[in-house]
C-alpha cells in the first residue's frame, strides 16, 4: 500500500508541476546550483567570520583566565590581611598600654606647663597692678599740683585786683613812663 | 570786606572830617568808639544784625554817640552802619586813624591802661615812647581794666609791655 502510494505520488508529481518528485530531496538540477552556492557561502563564512569568532573566543578565554588570576590574588591578599589583623589583635594590649603611658606623660607635661603659665600670668598681673597703682598715684599728684596752680592763680588775680588801688595804679604808670623814657621797657616784637 | 573798600571808606570819612575842620576830634572819638565796639559784644551784635532795621541801628548809634561826640562822628558811624558795613567799623576806623596820623607825619601809638591817664601823663608818655622808638607819635589811650595795672604800648610791630596782667601770666607760667 505504501509503495503504491509513493508510486502514485511520484507519478502525480511528474504530472503536476506544483509538486516535487520527493518530499525531502530537491530536484537534480537544483543540486547543480545549490551545492556550489552552499559551499561558496560556507567558504565565505570560514574566510571572513571564523577569524573574528576565533578571536572573540580567545579574548573570552583570556578574560576568564584574568578573572581567575585576580580572584586568586585577592584571596592571597585577604589571607595576608587576615594574618595581619590576627597579629594586630595580638599586639593590641601592648599598644593600649603604650597609649596609656603616653597619655600619662602628656598629662603631666600639660600640668607642669599650665602651672608655669599660671605663675607667669600671676606675676605679670601683679607687676601691672603695681605699675597702675604707681601711675594712679602719680596722676593724682599731677592733678593735685594742677589744682594747686589753678587755685593759686585765682588767688593771685583776686589779691592783685584788691591790692592795686589808685595810688598803686599811679605808681605803676609813673614807673612805666620812667622806664620807657630811660629806654628800659619790656619789648616784644609782634 | 576787601582792603581797598576799607581804605575807601576810611579816606571818605577822613576827607569829610577834614572838610568839617574837626579831624582831630573825629579821629579821637572814632578811635574810642572802635575800641568800645570791639570789646562790647552786645553792641557789636546789635549794629551788625541785619534782622534789625537800619533806622533802628542808626537810632542806637545816635543815642550812644549823640551826647558825647561831635555831630560829624555820629553821622559817619551812622553812615557806615546804614551801609551794612558795621562789621568792618574797627578796620575802617584804624585805617582812618593811620591816615590821619600819616597826614601829620605821626605814627599811632596804642596804649592800654587800667585807669584814665591825665593829660600830663599822656604828654610824658608820648615823649617817653618817642624817645624809645625814635618816632613822632599820635597817642591813643584805651582804658582796659583787663590789664589790671600798668601800661602796654603798641607802636607798629613793637610792643612795650609793663602790665600787671603780663606779670601775673608769667608767674602762672612758672607755676
Amino acid at each position: 500500500m505504501t509503495a503504491a502510494n509513493e508510486a502514485m505520488n511520484g507519478f502525480v508529481a511528474v504530472e503536476d508541476p506544483s509538486q516535487t518528485h520527493h518530499w525531502l530531496w530537491p530536484e537534480g538540477y537544483e543540486l547543480l546550483f545549490g551545492v556550489p552556492a552552499t559551499l561558496l557561502v560556507f567558504g565565505l563564512l570560514y574566510w571572513k567570520a571564523w577569524p573574528v569568532i576565533k578571536q572573540g573566543m580567545a579574548a573570552r578565554t583570556q578574560r576568564v583566565q584574568d578573572e581567575l588570576d585576580e580572584a586568586t590574588k585577592a584571596r592571597g591578599d585577604a589571607e595576608a590581611e587576615a594574618a595581619r589583623i590576627r597579629e594586630a589583635l595580638g599586639d593590641i594590649e601592648t599598644e593600649r598600654s603604650r597609649i596609656l603611658a603616653d597619655a600619662d606623660v602628656q598629662a603631666e607635661a600639660t600640668l607642669v606647663d599650665g602651672r608655669q603659665r599660671l605663675d607667669a600670668e600671676t606675676a605679670e598681673m601683679e607687676s601691672k597692678a603695681a605699675s597702675d597703682l604707681e601711675a594712679a598715684a602719680s596722676r593724682s599728684g599731677d592733678e593735685l599740683r594742677s589744682e594747686i596752680v589753678r587755685l593759686s592763680s585765682a588767688v593771685i588775680d583776686r589779691v592783685v585786683v584788691e591790692s592795686v588801688d589808685d595810688t598803686a595804679h599811679q605808681e605803676l604808670i609813673e614807673a612805666y613812663i620812667s622806664k620807657v623814657g630811660a629806654g628800659a621797657g619790656v619789648r616784644n616784637d609782634v | 570786606m576787601s582792603e581797598s573798600r576799607i581804605d575807601g571808606y576810611a579816606n571818605a570819612m577822613f576827607e569829610v572830617a577834614r572838610a568839617e575842620g574837626t579831624l582831630d576830634e573825629v579821629e579821637d572819638e572814632l578811635f574810642r568808639f572802635g575800641r568800645s565796639f570791639e570789646s562790647n559784644e552786645g553792641l557789636r551784635d546789635t549794629l551788625t544784625d541785619d534782622g534789625i532795621p537800619v533806622e533802628r541801628r542808626q537810632a542806637i548809634v545816635e543815642d550812644l554817640l549823640g551826647p558825647n561826640a561831635t555831630a560829624t562822628t555820629t553821622q559817619l558811624v551812622s553812615m557806615v552802619v546804614a551801609a551794612g558795613r558795621g562789621r568792618d567799623l574797627p578796620a575802617i576806623i584804624d585805617s582812618l586813624v593811620a591816615r590821619a596820623s600819616s597826614a601829620k607825619d605821626l605814627e599811632v601809638a596804642e596804649v592800654r591802661s587800667a585807669v584814665e591817664l591825665t593829660d600830663d601823663q599822656q604828654d610824658r608818655l608820648r615823649a617817653a615812647l618817642a624817645n624809645a622808638t625814635g618816632k613822632q607819635l599820635n597817642l591813643k589811650v584805651i582804658v582796659d581794666p583787663t590789664v589790671l595795672g600798668g601800661l602796654v604800648a603798641t607802636v607798629g610791630d613793637t610792643v612795650i609791655d609793663g602790665t600787671v596782667r603780663t606779670r601775673i601770666d608769667q608767674l602762672k607760667s612758672r607755676l
